[in-house]
């Protein structure tokens, strides 16, 4: 966008400038690369007129160009270069002038940069209530992105701190961030690099041409036929993390004479990889796209795409069992099956994405585009269900020597009451000599279905359930951007979204037994003598007298809607003076969401349809509602109240060119925002209760920054300042205390980012095409309130606390005062530099960096930041007590060296034949943490019954030396 | 372009080889045959696992000599799986009889054993290295007891699978153990020999049983934790409650409802919290005020502590010091076992014993059995030398329809 508009209003002044210079019409300028700037030879510039080819032209050593002797009129100029993606842009040649375009700057290709959702494993988190979904920085047209992008992301690092959510990925101009979680659906399209290669991004608080964006960047993914490079392309790809191959064809028309394009990409992932076991895709990607020119000013595109497959999960453990296996990278998930790997969780999708996109385009003053998507299909995540029966989890932690021999850091800790070395050190050679028994540190699938091959009844005790998220997405976006005079340009848009996401499961393996029964495992231990109470389908126990009978693929436990509309409008004016200008914009929006209930529960029954109690039909019982605070009934079934938020943003951009090379540029934002549906119900699966006290998220960002671009140096620098207030969570967990599966909700998370970035690449003058680049990002995003936090017993939302404060959560204080250690944001590193160096010649590039990671977090789970859980069971407050139980845990800093390698060939200048490789962490470091989580659980069975324990935390590990090699042929 | 395909085609392959590995197809979701389901039997053991011989029961249980005896021979025991968890009475053990009809309590430590464990099936236990012990009298198969201060055991349960499979084998499934009808004589002579008695830890049928207490009252006996977190051994009587009769009979209030007002066979939570919110507890006494004295559950620790020998025990119940007994208790409510007094022959007590996460605690004892009809009786009997004299449990194993019988 803000290429278009700069090259929009250089044109403009080169007309002004040069008028009366040149005799006839033309155009002439220096095609450079958008990363460095860098002029590119022997590229091929091609002027359209409609469907006509009018001219040609291809630019000398220096990147320069000249078509002369045209005519005045609309053109489009189209360029192409090996290795770069090919760009367009129009061109208006008025009053027989020649109008120089100054720079024209397109993008690599290049591959060694390929960062997209594959990069990061998928992991299984439960309901611990941590998200470990990346955030993916693009845009290799910013020097700090296009580093920090690829050589940071083995980190899962976040820009800025921020999380998922706030990052905005549109696609063809529509807003696909989840509805229901708000984070960035990549997986929709991974797999589909060529189809969806071309895409623009705006950084922080920045407003884009493709929509209003929050304060965390928005990428716009074009994605249409014409989008697509021309040509045939293949690639065949293996790596050692994730999947052996990728093997990747697609073909593109471009845009032809009858103004069609045509545009196809598919591609399969296979295989497992050389540090998790049980990972493994199974996944496809196929897409379809039509581009239609209907006239000079309307053009149509047709899309059709979606990623098939299936996925194998990793899980996180805690340090104890790692040190068990001796491997970081232990994944608790698998276990030997007729001794082949099966994976108990496993991602199985196919969810198709829709759209059509119409461009109008009536002046080179006017532009507008409208977009109708529809995501639909299904999304599954299988995981092992299991009825009275023991608990099949490998590292339970009744199954790990810490269970008989408590300790803390290593020092036998005798009040923990757990205390018997004989256990413990059989615990221990079960684990030393796993090699006797795999079944014993893995999923024992043996002793499974032993246990359902043994029940007469044929009623399998452990089954294979796929948790299913199928949305119905239905988006509409209208975007247009207008200049109605030199020094404004408008953008603006208007959006809609119905989203009604169906949250399921059902059967998919009964694990050879013949049949599963649909009810309660949990709520049997408390409510034996209810049968009414135990049923996941109450309403099919009323009429048949019996729990449902389940078989394969049968819809059980669990079945709701969740319901979002959103609605919004903005409008951005961008003003310039000079050098100078201004962006001042503004959103206003309209966001609702509901729960729909489509199983009656038996511990959550409501009331009947007519209003009145049921009964239950074998006892004769009454079948009591349960009740909120508010003295509703509480249910399972039906619609939930509707949660209803009027959202608003604004946003002012400065921006100050010196000399041409030079750029000073600042962002403010204010964004009062909805939370997200999954951050209101308290336990969407049971109820329909939602989280008391909602409100708003509200964020303050702002930025500064400066750039450089120009002879071969390219820096920028930026200092940036956020605040956000109002944060909500809602996670589940087991609590000892309560003996109950409990939900907790935390209102009031208050967060600060601020720091700076930094980001270059500078020639080293020294060796030729030899350049130095590095990136800093030095942070400190820290929790700022002191949040309420209200507890509910899952089974029956009795209260056990109700806005309790968590004083704990943003520091650790003790008794007098004094602040011994801040919390911060979780998750990312808040110290995070790369230095190196980068060499390009004759299509051979070598890029070898070190980097440093330091000052990251393990996220925090609120209960042991409360008073509660310091205090134990004496209520006594201890400052030994608030250090021991509040302190959040720093990962220990990590150095990683990095090397990438490639090299293209032309062949009889029709061919290219190429090959990239890129081996990460060459130093084989094992032990750097990316992430993890705290238990919220408690050691509460203490000898001294005057304090808890934590339970251990756990975490996920960094790959040791890895590789990818990609060869690729186009033609 | 020939060259090229090649090139690419020969790394294709490369990449191929690699994938064509099992990873290509990890997911194995295909039924086992029924081969894989073969139980091990003597001569298998013998050759596998060492086993030279069978100990009996009996003779294992001789071995016993009043303190833990971990086992370091080679001494395999055999029995039939008699108990059953499935109810939820018995809880992470298995009770298992030989053919000469001695039974003996083996602690696993895990939940929903009658998943793999199944009544009738017969099971190999490997000794070696485990501890035989007994709690209140009661002999019991385990591991070494926990050294912790809290423990008052001699023994613990296995816990961990991979300790499970070394001790236990798993043999065929013959027909479940039919239980041996005893008379109260055979009773009193288990009760006489204590540990080495043949009843303990055998499916017993009794006969002729009638509900309440040899006293001539219906009774039941049941010890509550107002907060279970907190200590509850007998040195913290300020954490203990006696839903039960007086020490003596001369003891006895006149006309007083010694059942506590509860008629189902255990104590769900549910049932225990609407209990201590009726008021029919509301004459409970902590302790059961034998060292403090008035201290009815109406009242709060800081009340009845104050001014004891255990004033300083008020500091435990943090807050809830200033809370009465009724409110913690409903506070902290957790499931609870009950134990009903049966008499058998008019002479012996014999106590009916419920657990509170049983799946049949909730359910009302019949009528005719509160009003005194004669029962047979059929469950696991256990004996418990913490009373004077020694009690005699019987734990049901099936719901009360199946094991209660009016005659």
């Amino acid at each position: 966008m803000i290429k278009r508009i700069t090259l929009a209003f250089a044109a403009l002044l080169a007309s002004v400038a040069l008028f009366a210079q040149e005799p006839t019409g033309g155009v002439k300028g220096t095609v450079v690369n958008r990363n460095g700037r860098q002029p590119v030879e022997n590229a091929r510039l091609v002027l359209m007129q409609g469907a006509n080819e009018v001219a040609s032209a291809t630019s000398a050593q220096d990147g320069t160009f000249l078509i002369e002797e045209l005519a005045d009129g609309l053109y489009t100029l189209i360029i192409t270069a090996p290795d770069f993606l090919e760009s367009q842009v129009q061109v208006t040649v008025n009053d027989g002038y020649v109008k120089n375009m100054f720079n024209l700057s397109i993008t690599s290709s290049q591959q060694v940069a390929e960062v997209d959702e594959d990069t990061f494993g998928a992991f299984d988190l439960d309901d611990s209530g941590y998200n470990d979904n990346p955030t993916i920085l693009f845009g290799s047209n910013d020097v700090f992105n296009s580093i920090a992008g690829y050589n940071f992301s083995a980190v899962r690092f976040r820009g800025r701190g921020y999380s998922s959510e706030s990052q905005d990925v549109y696609l063809a101009g529509v807003k696909l961030n989840d509805a229901i979680t708000g984070y960035s659906p990549y997986s929709l399209w991974s797999g589909l690099n060529e189809a969806m290669r071309s895409k623009e991004s705006v950084n922080g608080s920045e407003v884009s041409e493709f929509g209003f964006g929050g304060y965390n960047g928005l990428t716009n993914i074009f994605g249409t036929a014409s989008d697509v490079r021309k040509g045939l392309r293949g690639s065949l790809l293996t790596n050692s993390t994730l999947y052996r191959m990728r093997i990747m064809a697609s073909y593109a028309t471009g845009m032809q004479d009858n103004g069609w394009a045509f545009a196809a990409n598919v591609s399969a992932r296979l295989g497992g990889n050389d540090w998790v076991k049980g990972v493994y895709y199974r996944s496809f990607a196929y897409y379809l796209a039509a581009d239609k020119v209907l006239d000079r000013n309307n053009k149509l595109s047709f899309v059709f795409f979606a990623t098939p497959g299936e996925r194998g999960a990793q899980n996180s453990s805690t340090q104890e069992v790692y040190d068990l296996m001796h491997d970081n990278m232990y994944n608790s998930n698998w276990g030997y099956q007729g001794g082949k790997v099966r994976n108990t969780r496993v991602r199985k999708t196919h969810e198709p994405v829709a759209f059509v996109k119409w461009d109008f385009t009536p002046s080179d003053k006017f532009s507008s585009s409208a977009t109708v998507l529809y995501r639909f299909g299904k999304n599954g995540y299988t995981a092992l269900d299991w009825y009275d029966a023991q608990d099949p989890r490998p590292d339970y932690y009744r199954n790990l020597p810490s269970y008989y021999m408590g300790t803390i850091d290593g020092v036998y800790e005798p009040d923990m009451n757990r205390n018997n070395l004989y256990k413990y050190m059989t615990a221990l050679n079960i684990w030393n000599y796993q090699g006797s028994n795999p079944n014993l540190v893995h999923v024992d699938w043996d002793r499974i279905y032993s246990i359902n091959h043994m029940q007469s009844s044929g009623r399998s005790k452990y089954v294979q359930e796929e948790r299913r998220t199928d949305q119905r997405d239905l988006n509409l976006a209208y975007t247009f951007k207008a200049r109605p005079t030199y020094w404004l340009t408008l953008n603006g848009g208007l959006n809609a979204r119905i989203n009604r996401t169906e949250y399921y499961k059902v059967i998919a393996d009964l694990l050879g037994g013949e049949y599963f029964i649909d009810v309660d495992n949990f709520a049997e231990r408390e409510f034996a003598s209810s049968q009414y109470k135990l049923q996941n389908d109450l309403e099919y126990y009323i009429l048949n007298g019996e729990a449902r009978k389940l078989g394969l693929g049968d819809k059980y436990g669990y079945d709701y809607y969740a319901h979002v509309r959103n609605y919004g409008a903005w409008l951005s004016g961008k003003f310039t003076a000079g050098a100078f200008s201004a962006t001042l914009g503004g959103r206003i929006g309209y966001e609702s969401f509901w729960r729909e209930g489509l199983m009656r529960k038996g511990i959550f029954p409501g009331l009947a349809e007519n209003g009145n109690k049921m009964v239950d039909p074998m006892s004769g019982e009454t079948i009591e509602p349960t009740y909120e605070p508010d003295g509703t009934v509480t249910t399972s079934k039906g619609k939930s109240a509707t949660a209803r938020f009027l959202t608003y943003a604004g946003k002012l951009g400065l921006n100050y060119v010196i000399g041409g090379n030079m750029r000073l540029y600042a962002n403010v934002g204010y964004f009062n925002d909805a939370p997200k549906f999954n951050q209101v119900f308290l336990s969407p699966r049971t109820r329909n209760s939602m989280v008391n006290g909602l409100t708003t998220v509200k964020t303050l960002s702002s930025d500064v920054n400066w750039q450089f671009s120009g002879n071969n140096i390219n820096v920028r620098l930026t200092g940036f300042y956020t605040r956000i207030w109002d944060q909500s969570k809602v996670m589940s967990a087991y609590d000892d205390v309560q003996n109950a599966f409990s939900n907790f909700a935390i209102t009031g998370i208050n967060q600060r980012h601020v720091g700076m970035e930094l980001g270059f690449k500078v020639p080293t003058y020294i060796v030729p095409n030899l350049s130095v680049q590095g990136v800093l990002s030095l942070g400190e995003y820290v929790y700022t309130s002191t949040p309420k936090m209200t507890q509910t017993i899952d089974n029956s939302s009795e209260i056990v606390m109700r806005d309790v404060a968590v004083p704990y959560w943003n520091k650790t204080q003790l008794s007098d005062g004094t602040i011994t250690q801040k919390h911060y944001v979780p998750s990312t590193p808040q110290t995070a530099a790369s230095l190196g160096l980068s060499y390009n010649y004759n299509y051979w590039f070598i890029d070898a960096d070190v980097e440093y990671f330091d000052r990251a977090y393990l996220d925090m789970n609120p209960l042991y930041r409360t008073d509660y859980a310091v205090a134990g069971l004496d209520s006594q407050i201890t400052d030994e007590e608030v250090t021991y139980m509040t302190t959040q845990e720093k990962f220990a800093p990590a150095w990683l060296v990095n090397l990438s390698v490639g090299k293209s060939w032309y062949i009889q200048r029709k061919y290219q034949l190429g090959f990239s490789l890129n081996v990460k962490n060459i130093l084989n470091n094992r032990d750097v943490k990316t992430g993890g989580y705290e238990q919220t659980r408690l050691v509460d069975n203490t000898t001294s019954k005057s304090r808890y324990y934590r339970f251990d935390s756990k975490y996920f590990y960094m790959a040791g030396t890895n590789y990818m090699l990609n060869i690729y042929f186009r033609f | 372009m020939k060259k090229i395909l090649v090139i690419f085609a020969a790394f294709a392959a490369l990449v191929s080889c690699r994938s064509l590995k099992d990873e290509w197809d990890p997911v194995f979701t295909t039924r086992y045959d029924e081969a894989y389901f073969i139980p091990v039997t003597d001569e298998y053991l013998q050759e596998h696992e060492g086993m030279e011989s069978i100990t009996s029961i009996a003779d294992l249980k001789a071995m016993y000599n009043n303190k833990p005896l971990i086992i370091t021979d080679n001494i395999w025991i055999k029995g039939q799986v008699i108990s059953s968890d499935k109810s939820g009475n018995i809880y992470s053990e298995i009770y298992i009889q030989d053919r000469d009809g001695d039974a003996i309590d083996v602690k696993f430590g895990k939940g929903s054993l009658y998943n793999e464990y199944v009544l009738g099936q017969w099971l190999y236990i490997k000794c070696k290295d485990l501890t035989l012990g007994a709690y209140n009298g009661m002999p019991q198969l385990g591991m070494q007891a926990d050294q912790t201060e809290l423990n008052e055991y001699d023994t613990s349960y296995m816990n961990m699978q991979g300790t499970i499979d070394t001790h236990v084998f798993r043999g065929f499934i013959d027909e479940p153990v039919k239980p041996t009808v005893v008379t109260v004589d055979q009773i009193a002579e288990s009760i006489q020999m204590g540990f080495k008695g043949k009843l303990w830890g055998k499916l017993v049928t009794l006969k002729g049983l009638t509900y309440g207490h040899t006293w001539g009252i219906p009774a039941i006996y049941s010890l509550l934790y107002p907060n279970p977190n907190l200590p509850h051994k007998s040195d913290n009587p300020e954490n203990r409650i006696f839903l039960s009769v007086p020490q003596n009979q001369n003891q006895l209030k006149q006309g007083f409802d010694y059942t506590w007002g509860i008629t189902s066979w255990g104590l769900t939570k549910a049932d225990y919290i609407k209990y201590v919110q009726s008021g029919l507890w509301d004459s409970a006494e902590v302790d059961s005020g034998d060292k403090l004295q008035a201290s009815f559950i109406t009242r709060t620790p800081y009340e009845i502590l104050m001014g004891t020998a255990y004033e300083s025990r008020i500091d435990n119940f943090g807050m809830d010091a200033f809370s009465s007994y009724k409110d913690i208790m409903v506070k902290y409510a957790s499931a609870n076992y009950v134990s009903h007094y049966f008499t058998m022959a008019q002479s012996q007590d014999i106590q009916i014993r419920t657990s509170g996460y049983a799946k049949f605690a909730s359910q009302q004892i019949p009528q005719a059995i509160l009003d005194g009809a004669p029962v047979t009786v059929t469950g696991i009997a256990s004996i418990y030398t913490g009373s004077t004299p020694p009690g005699v449990q019987i734990s049901l194993i099936d719901e009360p329809s199946v094991s209660v019988v009016l005659e």
